[in-house]
């Protein structure tokens, strides 16, 4: 894959979110379960579990201020929440052997980190007015079934492309 | 793990807490416009918007169709019975209509409170995070959007401009928690009562009606429209409906909870409105500022 593609990936990942929302949302008369599509944080665990945390970091950042300016009010939230998530999980994956079930555990993982970092942000901030309760079952829990559903599709085809990228990166 | 926590990345750690917290603050401030970057980002994160809204939209319009056709004979019946009403509400809207023009011909009024312009819209994305309730619209300042407009879908009003760029602008849905999201609004019935909209209970689903004098006394079913008197939007946009009306926690004023009467999940196309007639004279708040 060449380096140019990566981000433009990403950068339809995370377009998409905001159409997808509106298909994910709870409706009338059904379960009012929050799905929340973090498809581009997921992509980014990936760069830093496969690429190397320099490049998960880079990633985090740029698309954590993308997300605090497109999708927020307020700037400095996703920006911190999603470069630290990328951050963690890099460490995480250092001390783990990588196949499915270890990628797709530390996704989750790193799904869950930026939850909680955005949503205990946004109380201190005041935007959220849930509680944990309601927080865990009806948010964080539906959220990452949806993600890891989400991780697996993208699995074979994605580790493929960044284990080529990273052959690449060493060549140079 | 011994190099998780060297003195290097500790202070890196801390600095990176403090530029946080600065820009949470700067950002919290509430800015009039958008910085030329901003306004650049959003441009074009909004024509991508607009090329992917479309199919996601028509595969979920999709699934809804398929749900809704179990109801359709029952929708028909009530809806014919409906039209019956519509005729008779219809004469009797044109009967007054004219009266009312007569009458302000004789007063020589030419302007009133209440007209407005409607610009069309579409949406072209949302919030993914559901703590901000915003949506994205494909019409921007090219087209006269200009910030603190009010915005209705066909069933009623759903939220406020927040901010503009070239061609597309973003709408704060009024079940938003931010603690600017505030709107004066009146219960209708023999006597208006006035009160705030603040914010949302997502947990009843329902938008909250606070700062209702304790001796008003409101029933469940009455409809709930903007006031107009904030000076921004234009009165008599349906909010909600009262579902429930409890004393807030110190017992000196009454919350209301209100259902929407827009389905704030399901927004497709929307208006957005603007006064014709300021209420203030701008040289005068001018004057004010001074």
């Amino acid at each position: 894959m060449k380096k140019v593609l990566l981000p433009f990936l990403i950068y339809l990942a995370f377009i998409s979110e905001s159409s997808l929302i509106q298909a994910f949302l709870p409706q009338e008369n059904s379960m009012d379960w929050q799905l929340i599509p973090r498809f581009s944080m997921v992509m980014i665990l990936f760069i830093a579990m496969y690429l190397n945390t320099t490049y998960g970091l880079l990633y985090g950042l740029a698309f954590g201020l993308l997300t605090d300016l497109l999708y927020t009010d307020i700037i400095g939230v996703y920006l911190f929440s999603m470069a630290a998530t990328a951050y963690i999980t890099s460490i995480f994956s250092r001390y783990l052997f990588g196949n499915l079930i270890v990628t797709l555990l530390l996704s989750i993982v790193g799904v869950s980190i930026l939850e909680f970092f955005v949503y205990g942000l946004n109380s201190l901030i005041g935007i959220s007015n849930q509680m944990i309760d309601e927080f865990l079952y009806k948010r964080l829990l539906p959220t990452l079934i949806l993600n890891g559903f989400f991780a697996i599709l993208i699995y074979y085809p994605y580790v493929k492309q960044l284990n080529q990228l990273k052959d690449t990166l060493k060549e140079n | 793990m011994p190099h998780f926590f060297s003195n290097k990345r500790l202070i890196i750690l801390l600095v990176s807490i403090i530029i946080l917290v600065a820009l949470i603050g700067f950002s919290m401030k509430k800015r009039e416009s958008l910085t030329l970057p901003e306004q650049f980002l959003k441009d074009s994160a909004g024509l991508t918007q607009t090329i992917f809204y479309k199919p996601a939209n028509t595969i979920a319009g999709f699934f809804e169709n398929l749900a809704e056709m179990k109801q359709l004979y029952k929708e028909n019946q009530m809806l014919k019975a409906r039209l019956d009403e519509y005729a008779k509400l219809y004469v009797q809207y044109e009967e007054v209509k004219k009266t009312n023009e007569t009458l302000k011909a004789q007063l020589d009024k030419e302007e009133d409170l209440t007209d407005f312009k409607v610009r069309e819209a579409t949406v072209i994305g949302r919030s993914p995070d559901q703590w901000n309730q915003f949506i994205y619209i494909n019409k921007g300042e090219k087209d006269g959007i200009k910030p603190k407009m009010a915005v209705i879908s066909p069933q009623g009003f759903i939220g406020k401009i927040t901010n503009v760029s070239l061609f597309q602008s973003t709408v704060q849905l009024i079940s938003d928690n931010d603690r600017t999201n505030r709107f004066s609004a009146i219960v209708q019935g023999e006597k208006n009562i006035f009160g705030t909209i603040e914010g949302y209970d997502p947990k009843r689903q329902a938008l909250l009606f606070k700062k209702i004098p304790v001796d008003a006394k409101i029933k469940k079913g009455q409809q709930v429209i903007t006031s107009g008197l904030g000076d921004v939007f234009p009165p008599n946009l349906l909010i909600g409906e009262v579902i429930d009306v409890e004393p807030d926690e110190v017992g000196l004023t009454q919350t209301a909870y209100l259902k929407p009467s827009a389905d704030l999940y399901d927004l497709d196309h929307v208006m957005v409105l603007e006064r014709e007639m300021p209420a203030v004279d701008e040289s005068l708040r001018e004057e004010e500022e001074e």
